[in-house]
């Protein structure tokens, strides 16, 4: 069997200043080509800095501390900022959350998106300008060879995020790493850029790791899901089966607090929250790290942090599957 | 990436010229009055209290000026001789005060466009590098220099350059823009022009220096913590073209503002900077019209380099309205 | 007490305090250590520094006592410097204080004027005012406070166009106390942090200039200063460099001190800048 197309294997980030502050405490994941995970939680579990490890764009002051990223089985030189240039952009594309803050004021969309492709490919800077026309109208941007002689002030939130899409895919990459990218958004906007995503997915293959907290999008359109707390991946499996039979406490919980068409007429409980709040990285705390926050924790739970066991990392996994047909 | 030229209204600088004119006329007030407030008659004052300046002079002057008319009218006459740029004559100098101006126009010209493009070319590096290593060394170093070069006044600077380069090393002359010995024709006498400016130039472009490289800076740091410069990096763009392409562009737009008035106001430091090295330009007559106070051209002098930071204000307005594509026009 | 912590994670702070009390000591104690006039011979002329017992930092071209010269010179640069400052200070807080505060047309005069001065170089309006009204102390003076004030006004103004819509002044407004109260007592307090930073730096920048009017022979022609020395000194900068060394170190000296102690100031005072430097 082929490599998968993005392996991250016990992937570790923490503090540079303090030895003992680690945000992420071993995350594994496993893209192949022409899927889509989603990974989702609260924030603050460590969601976006996997995806910016992957990048090799870790913010100053962090640190990985172990681990390897593997991108179509060779591995990731991250810490090679110049080998690290020659993939980010090219093979992995990236979508931020602001697109309101996402491009540079001072240039014009057009310059924006060609540079992307100057960078990477030998072209002439016509034939970058010619393609960037045909990318702005691949994204749906209406007068795609006015829009790239615009300034990004004169665009809205939805149609920056189009130009950020259309930089992201400039150079045709295996990988799309979306992070949050609709949550600055309008709902109606927030549909559209969706279904962007998997047009573009269904025509051009490629990969999508969709980093979210909204478990609405995600039974939209991911094929698997994993579920993040506090630095570790706590639970994974098929959107489907997810769905209907979460595992994970903290899954469960996540679910209950999402509200979803059709669930009240299907006799669901009412949306409840998750009490407390996700822990610090630097609060000492020893076994599971949800276990403040659980209903089903035993005394297990406060000595031994649960491994995670092929679907779900909790010692009392919850086997009752929600009621049924409320799976999208 | 190519900045997209934009067009300007012409209602944008029409008023950008009507506030100009105010501002000169009223600049032009201020000096009339800072006249009146001399000691004695303004005759007087403007023929200098030496004691030598003889009764024809004074009569002269009287006539020329207006002193025995109302006081508003001889603001009207004043600010009138302003708009024609009839500044007058220099009995001093036995010349025609615009006349003597405009002769020493190209060397502070040369002088400041020097300065002011060794101090942004230096300063972009320094500001750019130190926000590049905040808080490493090479910030650390920097930052220590622009402090001092701030610190210092320049015109100690230069001396004590004249003390190294010309005394001690004999790199570079003393003072003065040719040599006399020295053929001013061709290569050579461009070659003999550099080689006096170089100290000149150096000592008015520390000043500035100090200022741009702060400024820039802090811009630099702030324009790098942006998210676009993050998604820059995430499309795989090079360090050295994230800092010099995407955050300079942007950090570098209040230092256009800063740039203009140093531009503007150039002849103040050059009186310094002229005086030190000798250098035959504007502020060097100012320094000879001050000692001999030969208030008339002073006061020229005054009021043609605040036209020049008017100008200058506008240049400014107009060239950020032009790299600035989010301002508005009005 | 965090006072003094911060004062000593703030080193640079420190060293700038240091710095100002040695000059303002200088200045306090100079009729003690030299007693006579420091315009007076004290020994041979041309004396290197450590080379004449008399004249620990040599003597100048008239025999003259540079150590003198350095305490004497002390006292007019930071009378000049901060008295300057001062005035400048008060014209400025008004303009500035006013033109914020009631907005509108008051606004729109005060600022074009505050502009209309900006437009003129400074160091040259100093020159031409000194010229005018003849080189003395006091008139130094006045020309820097003229050239000072504009830029008081302006960050006053800003101050106080923020501040005047916070819900404090309004609930002063409510309660019927009078304009001159609210921006005196209310407002202007709070605005204090930034008025006190930049008056630092601007002594600063005023002493320089001072100095710079001396050098030029446009200083009061009956006070030593440091500008004056090195302007005499300037025909002996082939032979007697220090004659000029000597006063530019103390001037480059007392300006960095005054710096450091801004930007400490600024530091502690306005922990907001603070927190987006870091």
């Amino acid at each position: 069997m082929a490599a998968p197309l993005l392996e991250i294997d016990d992937l570790r980030v923490g503090i540079r200043s303090n030895a003992a502050a680690e945000i992420l405490r071993g995350v594994s994941l496993t893209i192949e080509r022409g899927e889509t995970l989603a990974v989702v939680g609260e924030s603050g579990c460590g969601k976006s800095l996997t995806s910016l490890s992957v990048m090799g764009l870790l913010p100053d002051g962090l640190e990985k501390r172990g681990g390897t990223i593997r991108f179509e089985g060779a591995i990731l030189p991250i810490t090679d900022n110049e080998a690290m240039r020659r993939i980010r952009g090219r093979r992995i594309g990236m979508v931020f959350q602001e697109p309101m803050a996402a491009l540079n004021p001072v240039f014009t969309i057009g310059d924006q998106v060609a540079e992307v492709i100057l960078e990477h490919e030998a072209v002439s800077r016509a034939d970058a300008m010619a393609r960037v026309v045909d990318l702005l109208a691949r994204v749906g941007l209406p007068d795609p060879a006015q829009i790239a002689r615009e300034h990004p002030h004169r665009l809205s939130g939805g149609q920056r995020q189009r130009v950020v899409i259309a930089m992201a895919l400039a150079c045709r990459p295996d990988l799309l790493i979306a992070d949050e990218p609709t949550t600055a958004l309008d709902v109606t906007v927030q549909a559209q850029i969706m279904r962007l995503l998997q047009e573009l997915q269904r025509d051009l293959g490629i990969a999508i790791l969709l980093i979210t907290h909204n478990l609405g999008l995600v039974a939209q359109v991911a094929d698997r899901v994993a579920v993040m707390y506090a630095g570790r991946k706590v639970e994974e499996a098929a959107t489907a089966g997810l769905f209907a039979a979460p595992q994970h406490p903290y899954t469960r919980g996540l679910l209950a607090a999402t509200p979803r068409p059709g669930r009240r007429r299907a006799g669901e409980p009412p949306l409840t929250e998750i009490p407390g709040v996700v822990p610090s990285v630097t609060e000492l705390l020893s076994g599971c790290r949800f276990r403040p926050r659980c209903a089903f924790a035993g005394d297990v739970c406060a000595s031994v942090d649960p491994a995670f066991g092929g679907r779900v990392a909790c010692h009392f996994p919850q086997t009752v599957e929600l009621v049924p047909g409320v799976v999208t | 990436m190519a900045a997209t030229a934009r067009r300007i209204p012409m209602r944008f600088i029409g008023k950008r010229l009507l506030h100009a004119v105010v501002t000169i006329f009223g600049i032009a007030i201020i000096n009339f009055f800072l006249l009146q407030l001399a000691p004695g008659d303004a005759a007087d004052a403007l023929a200098g209290e030496s004691g030598t300046a003889d009764p024809e002079y004074l009569a002269n002057l009287r006539r020329e000026f207006g002193l025995d008319r109302p006081l508003l009218e001889q603001l009207a006459s004043f600010l009138m001789r302003i708009a024609r740029l009839d500044l007058g004559y220099s009995f001093r100098y036995n010349e025609d005060i615009a006349h003597l101006i405009f002769h020493r126009l190209p060397a502070t010209l040369l002088l400041m466009v020097t300065s002011v493009v060794l101090a942004l070319g230096i300063g972009i590096l320094f500001g750019v590098t130190a926000a590049r290593y905040f808080n490493r060394l090479p910030d650390r170093l920097i930052s220590l220099v622009a402090l001092l070069l701030y610190a210092t006044p320049p015109f100690w600077i230069g001396l004590m350059m004249i003390l190294v380069f010309s005394v001690q090393l004999g790199w570079t002359p003393t003072g003065g823009m040719r040599d006399i010995a020295a053929s001013s024709k061709g290569f050579a006498g461009v070659l003999d022009v550099a080689r006096h400016l170089a100290l000149p130039a150096l000592t008015q472009a520390f000043f500035y220096l100090a200022i741009y490289t702060r400024l820039l800076r802090a811009g630099m740091l702030e324009v790098l913590n942006l998210e676009y410069i993050r998604v820059a990096r995430a499309k795989g763009i090079s360090e050295r073209r994230i800092s010099y392409v995407h955050a300079l562009r942007n950090a570098v737009l209040p230092l256009v503002t800063v740039v203009g008035t140093n531009v503007g106001g150039f002849l103040g430091g050059a009186v310094l900077t002229e005086t030190v090295f000798s250098w035959p330009g504007i502020g060097r007559l100012m320094f000879d019209a001050m000692f001999q106070r030969d208030l008339n051209l002073l006061l020229s002098i005054l009021v043609l380099s605040s036209i020049f930071v008017v100008l200058a204000n506008l240049v400014v307005d107009l060239l950020y309205a032009v790299i600035n594509p989010t301002v508005e026009l009005r | 007490m965090s006072f003094a912590r911060a004062l000593l994670r703030n080193w640079t702070m420190a060293l700038g305090i240091v710095l100002l009390a040695a000059v303002f000591l200088m200045a306090l104690t100079a009729n003690f250590v030299f007693p006579g006039d420091p315009y007076d011979m004290v020994g041979p002329p041309l004396m290197w520094p450590g080379e004449y017992e008399g004249a620990l930092l040599g003597t100048d071209s008239l025999g003259r006592d540079i150590a003198a010269g350095i305490f004497y010179g002390s006292r007019v640069s930071l009378l000049v410097g901060f008295s300057s400052v001062a005035v400048a200070m008060i014209v400025g807080v008004l303009v500035g204080a006013f033109a914020g505060f009631y907005g509108g047309w008051v606004d729109d005069v005060l600022m074009r004027v505050t502009e209309l001065f900006q437009t003129i170089p400074q160091f040259m309006l100093a020159i031409v005012v000194v010229a005018v009204l003849g080189p003395s102390i006091g008139v130094i003076i006045v020309s820097l406070a003229i050239v000072s004030w504009p830029a008081v006004a302006r960050l006053v103004r800003g101050e106080f166009l923020v501040l005047r819509d916070r819900a404090y002044v309004h609930g002063c407004i409510v309660a019927g106390m009078g304009d001159l109260r609210i921006i005196f007592r209310q407002i202007l307090p709070n605005a204090a942090p930034v008025i006190i930073v930049m008056s630092t730096i601007l002594v600063a920048t005023a002493i320089l200039m001072e100095s710079a009017l001396s050098f030029l022979g446009f200083g009061d022609p009956n006070v030593l200063t440091w500008g004056t020395m090195i302007g005499m000194g300037r025909s002996q900068l082939r032979d007697a460099w220090y004659i000029i060394a000597i006063p530019g170190v103390a001037l480059l000296l007392t300006a960095l001190a005054l710096n450091l102690v801004g930007e400490g100031l600024n530091d502690l005072l306005n922990p907001r800048l603070r927190q987006r430097k870091a």
